[in-house]
């Protein structure tokens, strides 16, 4: 082929075309892009994969037909993805997910979303557990979500190996023996006196998380003062510490090597929410049978759990908090949990067959026996948007206090006061 | 350039996408980094606060160095390695490209996949290299848990990675050396191991010192594999390094600051820190090509 002008200019121009179509189907895709309309032909629903039950979104779309119910599931970084479509301002869903660990980084922006209380969610409220409830209650008081399911913790141990070692065994009598995290330690002592190289703490970042999740407020306070300094940070630290200095700390950080613990039975004890019942069964397969679930010590606490939510921009927002709110009535949410182990965050779920159900990897164990009653005892917390950066210094030096050998009090002197610098870059008072 | 504009207009897609999706970026990024920003909401000025705390940020000295350390222990023992892999592989008489492409195959094969897999090599339980030490009689490691370890099973990924794509570079080198100059060597009696080091490696500098600018580079900007490998399955203190914080590479902390934790000013701030090291390296590394053309 000869390349003469006309040629060229051709190919130009269609390279040109195409630049310009593939952005306008980026941008075309919008739902509620056109603002003019005022009927919303369909509205858009983002959720990540094991986000919702895919069965009750199959039969939410059924029973929505009109707007016609689009639901998205997104891979990848869902946070950024939202972050960046909310920036742009153009092709926004009109209901979205948000995860438990991003809600409170939305609070400062807070009108970004429709105030669900003004939609009614205020009559619906008693339907959900308050503390989770409180989580998507931004300062300002706008309700940003309703919560989809929660992640109440507990012990998670193996009975077979508790057996061996002396230790008490039937759930109940665990959770007595445990009232504690100086009990726990008192076991964890007698158990690697009893079967050496058997530990019962994995590492120190997940038990200092649990208890630290277990108070009221964490690193700073609800007038964005810094208090990761005072005392009931001091006494996490301290307590995770404690299992450092006793030996039954056994440094494992790895996800690979924690399976091979949990199924030898060298790890026997894995402190964590309901879901990594999920984790524990996937990863240690073999184990099955052997564990048992007991309420943890020190009090419960609540890791993860995510909400549903309507950006100012939906096309419909009474028609999206209709739909979300059948989503997330406590039949559904009892189908999330037997679906995708979405543990419920409505507790009139808790009496319902999908969770009474005994479960065979716990041995026969009704779990929500255990898991209702902590989920109904946990406190409402503040959480900052900063609490998750401010954080950060006091996990990097819990691990090099257990990984480095580094003396713990300085370990900690150098936590606050990095905690500290950060806080204040971020424009926390400190 | 009027009298060109068909041809510009050709070539003009490249243009409008570098400017979009490459210029615009990095010019927003210099202007984010002398703001506070989550990412939504306000940017805030605070003039040269982000850069001020850069300097004093220990977790970024930190990941400097591990940063350094990570990429010594990688490209000595790649580089060296290729280099032996390309004499083999210029002597080996039948299946040339066979050789060639399996050792080219893991420069192109999914660095994600290939984490893990290391990640599990390294496991301290069930591990390859620990079953390895074991037969052997060698004491064994906790390698993904000791923040040397993960050092260590992060080089080795890298060099497993590299090896055959420098190899395949420094056999190209290897071809333009003159066979007369191997047949004096070998009529003066120099044996293999001498002939490598006196004629091969001399004459070969250009194409070392060009590979060595390219593994500065990349090995500065290493990320996948230290986030893959230091991955958790909690969400607390997410990409912070692994234990200890061993494996947090200098793009793995603008990660964590901009994307965990959405400081975008810092991250910004963070990046172009990165930016003036890689920057300082490409000219130390270029003073040094100078000197030897000299």
């Amino acid at each position: 082929m000869e390349l003469n002008r006309r040629r060229l200019l051709q190919l130009g121009l269609l390279g040109v075309a195409g630049t310009s179509v593939a952005a306008t189907a980026a941008c075309g895709d919008s739902s509620s892009g056109g603002a003019s309309e005022k009927k919303a032909s369909s509205l858009t629903m983002w959720y990540w994969g094991g986000g919702l039950s895919k069965n009750v979104v199959s039969s939410a779309v059924a029973q929505f037909p009109t707007p016609k119910l689009n639901a998205v599931e997104i891979g990848g970084d869902f946070k950024a993805k939202l972050l960046t479509t909310m920036n742009g301002g153009k092709g926004m869903p009109d209901i979205t997910g948000v995860k438990g660990e991003d809600i409170a980084s939305f609070y400062p922006q807070a009108k970004q979303f429709v105030d669900l209380n003004t939609l009614g969610a205020d009559k619906i409220k008693s339907q959900y557990l308050e503390w989770k409830w409180a989580q998507a209650t931004a300062p300002d008081g706008t309700q940003i979500g309703i919560p989809i399911d929660i992640g109440p913790t507990a012990l998670f141990y193996r009975q077979d190996i508790f057996a061996q070692a002396g230790l008490p065994t039937e759930p109940a009598d665990v959770a007595a023996a445990v009232s504690t995290y100086d009990d726990f330690f008192e076991l964890g002592v007698q158990l690697k006196g009893k079967l050496p190289g058997h530990f019962m703490v994995k590492d120190l970042a997940s038990l200092y998380n649990i208890i630290v999740t277990a108070q009221t407020q964490f690193y700073v306070d609800k007038d964005n003062k810094f208090i990761g300094d005072q005392q009931h940070i001091r006494d996490a630290w301290d307590t995770a510490i404690k299992a450092l200095t006793l030996g039954i700390d056994a440094k494992i950080s790895d996800g690979n090597d924690t399976n091979v613990g949990m199924t030898k039975g060298t790890l026997p004890a894995q402190l964590g929410a309901a879901w990594a019942g999920l984790d524990i069964a996937s990863g240690a397969p073999d184990s099955a049978g052997k564990w048992r679930v007991a309420a943890n010590p020190g009090g419960p606490a609540n890791i993860g759990g995510s909400f549903l939510a309507i950006p100012k921009s939906s096309a419909d927002p009474e028609e999206a908090f209709k739909i979300i709110s059948w989503i997330l009535s406590p039949e559904n949410e009892a189908k999330g949990f037997a679906d995708a182990s979405l543990f419920p965050a409505a507790p009139a779920a808790y009496k319902l067959p999908e969770l009474t159900k005994p479960d065979p990897f716990f041995g026969n164990q009704v779990t929500i026996d255990v898991f209702g009653p902590q989920a109904e005892k946990i406190p409402v917390a503040f959480t900052s948007p900063y609490d998750s950066a401010v954080s950060a210094p006091f996990f990097d030096e819990l691990s090099n206090a257990e990984t480095k050998g580094k003396n713990p009090d300085s370990a900690w002197n150098d936590a606050v006061s990095k905690a500290k610098s950060v806080a204040q870059r971020l424009g926390v008072t400190v | 350039m009027l009298r060109y504009w068909p041809q510009y207009l050709a070539i003009s897609p490249f243009y409008l996408l570098f400017a979009v999706f490459g210029l615009f970026p990095v010019l927003f990024s210099l202007y984010l980094s002398f703001h506070r920003w989550s990412g939504l909401g306000e940017r805030k000025w605070v003039g040269l606060k982000e850069y001020d705390f850069l300097i004093h940020d220990h977790t970024f000295w930190l990941s400097l160095w591990n940063t350094l350390i990570i990429w010594l222990m990688s490209t000595v023992p790649m580089l060296f390695g290729a280099l032996v892999i390309a004499a083999l592989l210029h002597s080996v008489a039948r299946g040339k490209s066979f050789y060639r492409m399996a050792y080219f195959i893991p420069s192109v094969t999914s660095l994600v996949a290939m984490a893990i897999l290391f990640k599990m090599m390294f496991s301290s339980n069930f591990g390859l290299i620990n079953a390895v030490l074991e037969a052997v009689n060698l004491p064994t490691y906790p390698w993904t848990n000791t923040p040397w370890g993960i050092k260590i099973s992060i080089a080795a990924l890298m060099t497993w990675q590299w090896v055959g794509y420098n190899s395949i570079i420094y056999l190209a080198g290897l071809q333009t050396i003159p066979g007369e100059l191997y047949e004096a060597a070998q009529i003066d009696g120099a044996g293999p191991v001498r002939t490598f080091f006196r004629i091969t490696i001399p004459l070969l500098r250009p194409v070392i010192l060009f590979t060595v600018v390219i593994s500065t580079i990349t090995g500065m900007q290493s990320f996948t594999e230290a986030q893959v490998m230091t991955a958790s399955n909690g969400a607390t203190n997410p990409n912070s390094g692994g234990p200890g914080q061993g494996g947090l590479t200098m793009v793995l902390y603008f990660y964590q600051q901009a994307f965990s934790y959405n400081d975008f000013g810092y991250g910004a701030a963070i990046a172009w820190g990165i930016f003036v090291i890689v920057g300082a390296f490409a000219v130390l590394n270029w003073r040094l090509v100078a000197r030897q053309e000299d």
